[in-house]
């Protein structure tokens, strides 16, 4: 069921309707119906009952065995065998052809005259999302930060809340526990809330993130008509696609939730407005990378191993540079996991994994470089022309990487890096040229127009949420506001049968 | 309370303002779209067909020259299979009408019109019974994928994405004129061989679909007793298969009891082929007042209608006719009712 459809407005409508008409110690039911009916919804088979049935089964009796044993060496062993399972089965459904693909590679390289026939597997929605939160739920009743739960259908929900199944926010239990099975009033403030940020996010995806697909998708399929300048407005355009997208249908997500009284968690915090990398990735889907420090990335660096390194690196090359290894060795085990994460395909591990590596190690490298060259040259750091540069730099190193991430392979991605160092700075002064790819001139004037409020939404986000300033206006502003909002969407939102609509680029994680 | 009410006027305001929006985004403003607006039983004659029937006949001339007024039910190459259904709905709004039918098209198979063709006239239609079954003709018939089944229920899925033809004519009313549509243009700018009409015995079968709907047309209007009569337009038909299938569905017409007027065989009429058409199909202004002088003057003479031309209730037709009069002189320069009293017809 797609985010932005008649069948997903109709069962959210049901879903409102009856969860706040019921006796309020029901209203986790009707969601937990609701889940189970997206979950399924044009996926009823007998290998998704399975995998459901799997991926239940193990995090509950698992998680009872650990609380039951907590404390004990047993429950490492069962904490081992339930995350097993689980990763097993992720790694099942969505990397078989990862490593098929690695065999075939290697067969080539030593002549091997066998190749392995890449595999479909039918898997559910959200496996991505819902392993790594089963994941956490396990080690954290491990750690005794939360306890499991008892009741088998009430942990169903936690695992199937309908609304992240198709773009997340990572949730995890002990945050979410209260909210998920609270009895929840109608309460009209959050409803109004709600839906002014589904329709901001709804916005983004219609009016600014289809166009700006149809631009990309057009240059990038014919990279070499569309080569210099087009590729270079395309690699920025697919940045602010992704992010439209995927924040997009995060505002959705966070609207339906703020309509049922349930809170989750901000996925993204202005993250354009970031001068490095590390910042960047700080404000950018901001539960995965919460998720992966607290459950790979600092239990590696406290790892036996790890500290051992650390031990032996410290002796070899001093106290100072020694430490540096574990960590980025630490580092780079995460980032591949990210890129890993992102798709079962060498171009997401090089684009969202090892390229964000790169930069970040290189930041953490050159920072007393380039803090020295900036003495020398007498170059204010504090100024705000710097922390444009700054800003500017982040987003163009970031859009570079994501070519990796669009394109159809690793030698595609190469070839639009070769295509884009043509000089043809025309295309941007000619009437006609740039219109040509895809968004034609008043398409492009209705994309520059929405870039423009995103970018002011944006910046006067900064100091808190914009809606709580929108509500303290009188009515004729907020009102006003609100139909422009909603009559922008209906007359320039890409929908209908006239549109190609691109789906949720993170849904297929 | 204060909420609630709050939520309701919210809705309102909201409504209000998708009216207005649609109302401009919508078709290019059609005489359909006029016809189902005006009040009921104001229509003395119903004229259905395509382009033909907004392009030849003067509406507001007709009114003028005898006050009866005619609504037009006719858009750029409508299916003749949905004549059927434009009579029902026209007949719930006026009972006591006579039907002008322009079969120009009868032999043109359904599946050669595009989805767009279909939905000027249905997307026009009300939302009602008989729009469902005229869908469900029109997508069995046509082969339209029932996929997009949906936007002929939700169409403003497909036409919010106009704002980029918006032009002047979304903004005009939809009772300019009537509904009559006049070009001011001649043949002599754009030179086109004219054809004459094949003899009328010469025949060649209908495609079974067209024959069907035709018969279907003619049976129902029997049963209904309702007062039909058949034209063909005065145009240039190049395509000889096409004239004999049409002189089929004229012999079918007439069998069932129908009266015909073919008139690429009326004389009198007096049309110049070279100078009183804009195209290969249409009449211009001047072919068109030559077409309504005449055929005005027929069905006054034929059939008991009434003279409205006293009436304040019916003052817009006066208005328009004096506001086609402006525009026609603006365009050509000339006066039309010297044009009128030079074809000398009435």
């Amino acid at each position: 069921m797609n985010l932005i459809s008649l069948s997903f407005l109709i069962f959210c409508l049901i879903t409102i309707f009856i969860y706040f008409l019921i006796p309020k110690k029901l209203q986790w039911i009707v969601l937990l119906i609701s889940s189970t009916i997206f979950l399924f919804y044009n996926n009823f088979t007998v290998n998704t009952l399975i995998q459901a049935g799997i991926v239940l089964l193990t995090s509950y009796f698992f998680g009872i065995l650990l609380d039951k044993y907590k404390n004990t060496k047993k429950s490492k062993i069962f904490l081992i065998i339930g995350i097993s399972i689980l990763l097993f089965l992720l790694i099942y459904l969505k990397y078989t052809n990862l490593f098929l693909t690695t065999f075939n590679h290697i067969f080539n390289l030593f002549n091997i005259p066998h190749q392995f026939k890449m595999q479909q597997h039918n898997s559910l929605i959200g496996i991505s999302y819902y392993s790594l939160i089963m994941i956490s739920y396990l080690v954290d009743i491990y750690r005794n930060a939360s306890q499991a739960e008892k009741n088998i259908f009430k942990l169903a929900l936690f695992w199937s809340y309908f609304p992240i199944l198709t773009s997340g926010p990572f949730i995890r239990f002990k945050d979410m526990k209260y909210s998920l099975y609270a009895k929840h009033k109608f309460n009209y403030d959050n409803m109004c809330r709600g839906l002014v940020r589904i329709l901001w996010g709804i916005f983004k995806l219609l009016v600014i993130s289809e166009r700006l697909g149809s631009y990309v998708n057009t240059v990038y399929s014919n990279v070499t008509t569309f080569n210099g300048f087009f590729i270079i407005i395309a690699m920025f355009f697919f940045t602010l696609q992704l992010y439209t997208n995927f924040s997009g249908s995060i505002d959705i997500i966070m609207g339906i939730s703020e309509i049922l009284g349930i809170e989750l968690p901000e996925n993204f915090s202005l993250p354009f407005f970031s001068k490095t990398i590390t910042e960047f990735w700080r404000k950018w889907h901001i539960t995965l990378g919460a998720w992966l420090k607290d459950y790979i990335f600092y239990p590696l660096l406290k790892s036996n191993m790890m500290q051992n390194l650390n031990k032996i690196c410290k002796e070899k090359f001093g106290k100072k540079k020694g430490k540096k290894i574990p960590l980025y060795l630490s580092m780079f085990i995460m980032w591949l996991i990210i890129g890993i994460w992102h798709g079962g395909e060498y171009k997401y591990i090089l684009a969202s994994g090892i390229f964000q590596f790169i930069f970040i190690l290189a930041e953490d490298l050159l920072e007393p470089i380039s803090t020295k060259i900036n003495n020398k040259l007498g170059i204010n750091t504090k100024t705000f022309s710097y922390k444009l540069y700054q800003v500017i730099r982040t987003f163009t190193l970031f859009s570079f990487s994501m070519i990796f991430f669009r394109a159809n392979s690793i030698s595609h991605a190469l070839s639009i890096i070769k295509n884009m160092f043509i000089w043809n700075p025309w295309i941007i002064l000619d009437n006609s040229s740039l219109y040509t790819a895809g968004v034609d001139f008043l398409d492009f004037r209705v994309l520059i127009i929405s870039l423009i409020v995103l970018f002011i939404v944006e910046f006067l986000s900064r100091n808190g949420d914009l809606r709580d300033k929108l509500f303290s206006q009188n009515i004729i502003f907020r009102w006003g506001v609100l139909f422009i909002l909603i009559f922008a969407i209906i007359i320039f939102g890409c929908y209908g049968p006239s549109y190609n609509k691109t789906d949720f680029i993170y849904r297929q994680f | 309370m204060k909420k609630t009410l709050k939520s309701i006027i919210f809705l309102l305001i909201f409504l209000v303002l998708w009216n207005i929006t649609f109302n401009i985004l919508w078709l290019d403003k059609n005489s359909i779209q006029y016809f189902f607006k005006a009040k009921d039983n104001t229509f003395d004659v119903v004229y259905i067909g395509s382009s033909n029937a907004y392009a030849h006949f003067n509406t507001v001339l007709a009114y003028n020259k005898y006050g009866y007024t005619t609504g037009l039910l006719s858009t750029d190459l409508q299916p003749f299979s949905l004549t059927k259904y434009l009579i029902q709905e026209a007949k719930k709004h006026h009972q006591n009408a006579i039907y002008v039918v322009d079969f120009a098209l009868a032999a043109n198979d359904i599946k050669n019109f595009k989805e767009g063709d279909i939905r000027k006239t249905i997307d026009s239609m009300p939302f009602d019974e008989i729009r469902k079954n005229a869908l469900n003709m029109a997508l069995n018939q046509a082969k339209i994928s029932k996929k997009n089944i949906l936007n002929f229920y939700f169409p403003f899925t497909l036409y919010h994405n106009r704002w980029k033809e918006i032009t002047i004519n979304n903004f005009y009313r939809e009772d300019l004129y009537k509904g009559y549509l006049f070009n001011e243009s001649t043949i002599e700018r754009k030179p086109q061989k004219y054809t004459p009409f094949t003899a009328e015995d010469e025949l060649i079968d209908l495609a079974e679909i067209n024959e069907k709907n035709l018969i279907d047309l003619l049976e129902y209007c029997k049963k209904e007793q309702i007062k039909v009569l058949f034209v063909l337009p005065s145009r240039s038909f190049s395509n000889d298969t096409y004239m004999k299938k049409t002189n089929m569905a004229i012999k079918i017409i007439k069998e069932k009891g129908f009266e015909v007027i073919n008139f690429n065989n009326v004389k009198e009429l007096n049309i110049d082929y070279n100078k009183d058409l804009y195209n290969s199909s249409h009449l211009n202004v001047y072919g068109s007042t030559k077409y309504t002088l005449y055929f005005a003057k027929y069905l006054k003479e034929h059939y008991s209608l009434p003279d409205h031309r006293k009436d304040s209730l019916y003052s817009s037709w006066n208005s328009e006719y004096e506001r086609f009069k402006r525009d026609f002189k603006k365009l050509t320069k000339q006066d039309f009712t010297e044009v009128v009293n030079n074809y000398n017809y009435s």
